[in-house]
């Protein structure tokens, strides 16, 4: 059991300063954190702690204004935009409160969405896509638009989304906020079994059943990580 | 390439799902696109009907007048100037080296009748030797009057290419008897039908008779002209050496001005000229007022919808689009809208054009000019599709930035 597992995430000593005129606020003060394969990580906090900024930093949307961070060896905080894009586009996948489903899209062209900015053609980009929806339980739901599917069926699709490229972390941001406890449970148990599969998992919560689920809990206040075990 | 493929699809599919929206826009710039057609066309079609009337006009004559051929008419200038004499015209005969012919050429608008038909017509007292001057059309049926019916003030009439369809519905005029100014002439020949219209009317609506028959059964209040047949090579000179011959035969002094002009083909070009450029002036104007609203109208529309969209643009960004994609997507967008406009611009125009095209092809004599009217057209439209596509990505250009530099966390935050 005690094989010794890759470092995926690196943070050392990362902090995250806004300059808002005359004040200045530290999202983010001197976080170290490291993460490896096949965690499963909860990060709990309360709003305004942090744990957003540290999310978005982790999920390549935003750059530290100070520290290092490296993802799978590969200084993040030197990339530029379109290096960003690329690893979220190949290493991760976000799954969100609110789902974000495009509206007009079916459920496979939802899943195809990021996809399309890998050089994919459109048969492997299908194929990919409704693999993606069978592990997910959906392939009969294929070509419903997010209209007509539930809230736990959209948040599996989210999750297929997520998973379609392969990335090495899935990033969750409240995932089971606009769910009924039934379907969050469902999808809960989805994560379960995803971290049985080998992914690593970063679940953004402020729930502590959800918390308790992951292997790993980070709590943070006020932009310092506070508890991890 | 293949990427940038799939970013023009993206946006393309955006017009879709919006199509009320678009097409309202679109319109825009099928009215812009129907203001350019209509104005070339316009521009291109007078340009042909002038090249006709320069002909009928001749290269190889001047014509001496009591005002000038311009479009900037200095009337209270002119009406007082005395009618220009027939003895005149002997002067010329008389002294000039340059001209080789000449004619009299008396106008006088009367009323025709035909049995109980009437019609306003342009009445010509020429000399018998106009036969051979005549530019652009010809006696085709029947013949000119002779010397002798000059001499004798004949009754004898030849009229213009239009006049015998109104008048003889179809029979043929000569020998016909009609009534001018309620005196009986004999229609002797027929002119071939041209179409053009010159500075003092239509050559189709003309009826031509002696000098002589005209002075007594007419009238003498006339407005004379001389035609004067020159080499085209001695034109300036000749006109020069006709402006002093005339100004001896009115014994102007020196420091008089001319109270007489001498005119030709040249001078009518100049002042034509001038036209069409102040035709084509207005209608680039117009045009490019159309345009700039239309292409206002498509960036508003990418406005709204960059910001109706903005959650959209920081899920694709998350997801893996870089700046470039968004771009794309919402150029092609901005393009997409610019060509509809335009294709319904080119259909309307397409349809328009026919529908003219066919009422006018019962007029048209020499079917050169719809051979020629169908490469432009097809040239038009290639440069009409490219000039919506240029304006699509100007419209497009700033709407599309902003969404492609947006902060994808602000973006998905947004609602």
């Amino acid at each position: 059991m005690t094989k010794s597992r890759r470092e995926i995430i690196g943070i050392k000593s990362v902090s995250k300063i806004y300059n808002l005129g005359d004040t200045i606020v530290k999202a983010l003060d001197n976080v170290s954190l490291s993460i490896n394969e096949n965690d499963y990580i909860s990060i709990m906090g309360p709003s305004g702690s942090g744990k957003s900024t540290l999310m978005n930093i982790i999920g390549c949307l935003d750059v530290p204004t100070k520290g290092t961070y490296k993802f799978n060896n590969e200084k993040i905080s030197d990339m530029n935009d379109n290096q960003l894009a690329n690893i979220r586009n190949e290493k991760i996948g976000f799954v969100f409160q609110t789902f974000n489903l495009l509206p007009k899209l079916n459920s496979i062209q939802n899943v195809e969405v990021p996809l399309v900015y890998s050089s994919l053609g459109r048969a492997e980009r299908s194929l990919k896509a409704k693999k993606a929806l069978k592990i997910v339980g959906l392939e009969d739901r294929m070509s419903h638009k997010p209209n007509e599917l539930s809230g736990g069926q959209r948040q599996r699709v989210a999750i297929a989304r997520a998973l379609v490229n392969e990335p090495s972390i899935i990033l969750a941001d409240e995932p089971t906020g606009n769910l009924d406890s039934k379907s969050g449970t469902e999808i809960l148990n989805f994560f379960d079994s995803l971290h049985k599969a080998g992914n690593t998992l970063i679940i953004v919560t402020h729930e502590d059943s959800v918390a308790k689920r992951a292997k790993r809990r980070i709590e943070i206040f006020d932009g310092k990580i506070t508890l991890d075990e | 390439m293949n990427k940038i493929i799939k970013n023009i699809l993206i946006g393309f599919s955006a017009i879709r799902s919006s199509f009320t929206r678009v097409f309202l826009t679109s319109i825009g710039l099928t009215i812009g696109i129907f203001t350019v057609s209509i104005v070339t066309a316009a521009v291109s079609s007078v340009d042909r009907e002038f090249a006709k009337s320069i002909q009928s006009i001749g290269n190889d004559k001047i014509y001496v007048g009591r005002m000038p051929w311009s479009f900037e008419f200095d009337w209270w200038n002119y009406r007082n100037r005395p009618e220009i004499k027939e003895e005149s015209l002997d002067y010329i005969n008389q002294y000039s080296e340059y001209v080789t012919q000449s004619s009299m050429k008396q106008n006088y608008w009367t009323k025709a009748t035909y049995e109980n038909k009437a019609s306003w017509l342009q009445m010509n007292g020429v000399y018998p030797n106009y036969n051979d001057m005549m530019t652009g059309t010809k006696v085709v049926n029947g013949r000119f009057f002779s010397e002798n019916e000059w001499k004798l003030q004949r009754r004898v009439a030849i009229i213009g290419g239009s006049v015998g369809e109104g008048f003889f519905d179809g029979e043929d005029p000569i020998g016909k008897k009609i009534r001018l100014g309620g005196v009986s002439f004999e229609v002797i020949g027929e002119l071939e039908k041209t179409g053009s219209f010159t500075p003092t009317g239509s050559l189709d609506q003309v009826i031509i008779m002696p000098t002589t028959t005209f002075q007594r059964i007419l009238t003498r209040w006339t407005w004379n002209e001389f035609v004067l047949q020159i080499d085209p090579n001695n034109r300036e000179k000749a006109k020069e050496e006709v402006r002093m011959i005339m100004r001896v035969a009115r014994k102007l002094k020196p420091d008089e001005e001319d109270n007489f002009a001498v005119n030709s083909a040249d001078a009518f070009t100049k002042q034509f000229n001038q036209m069409k450029i102040a035709i084509a002036g207005m209608g680039l104007l117009v045009t490019s007022i159309s345009l700039i609203v239309s292409g206002i109208g498509i960036m508003n529309v990418m406005f709204v919808s960059v910001r109706e969209r903005t959650k959209e643009i920081g899920l694709r960004k998350a997801m893996g689009a870089t700046n470039s994609d968004i771009l794309t997507q919402f150029l092609s967008e901005a393009i997409a809208i610019a060509i509809i406009g335009g294709t319904m611009g080119i259909l309307l125009i397409r349809t328009t054009l026919y529908f003219i095209g066919s009422a006018i092809a019962n007029i048209d004599i020499n079917g050169m000019g719809s051979a020629i009217d169908l490469q432009m057209d097809l040239l038009l439209t290639f440069y009409t599709f490219m000039v919506c596509v240029f304006l699509g990505l100007i419209a497009g250009m700033v709407p599309a930035r902003t969404a492609a530099k947006l902060n994808p966390i602000d973006a998905l935050r947004h609602e």
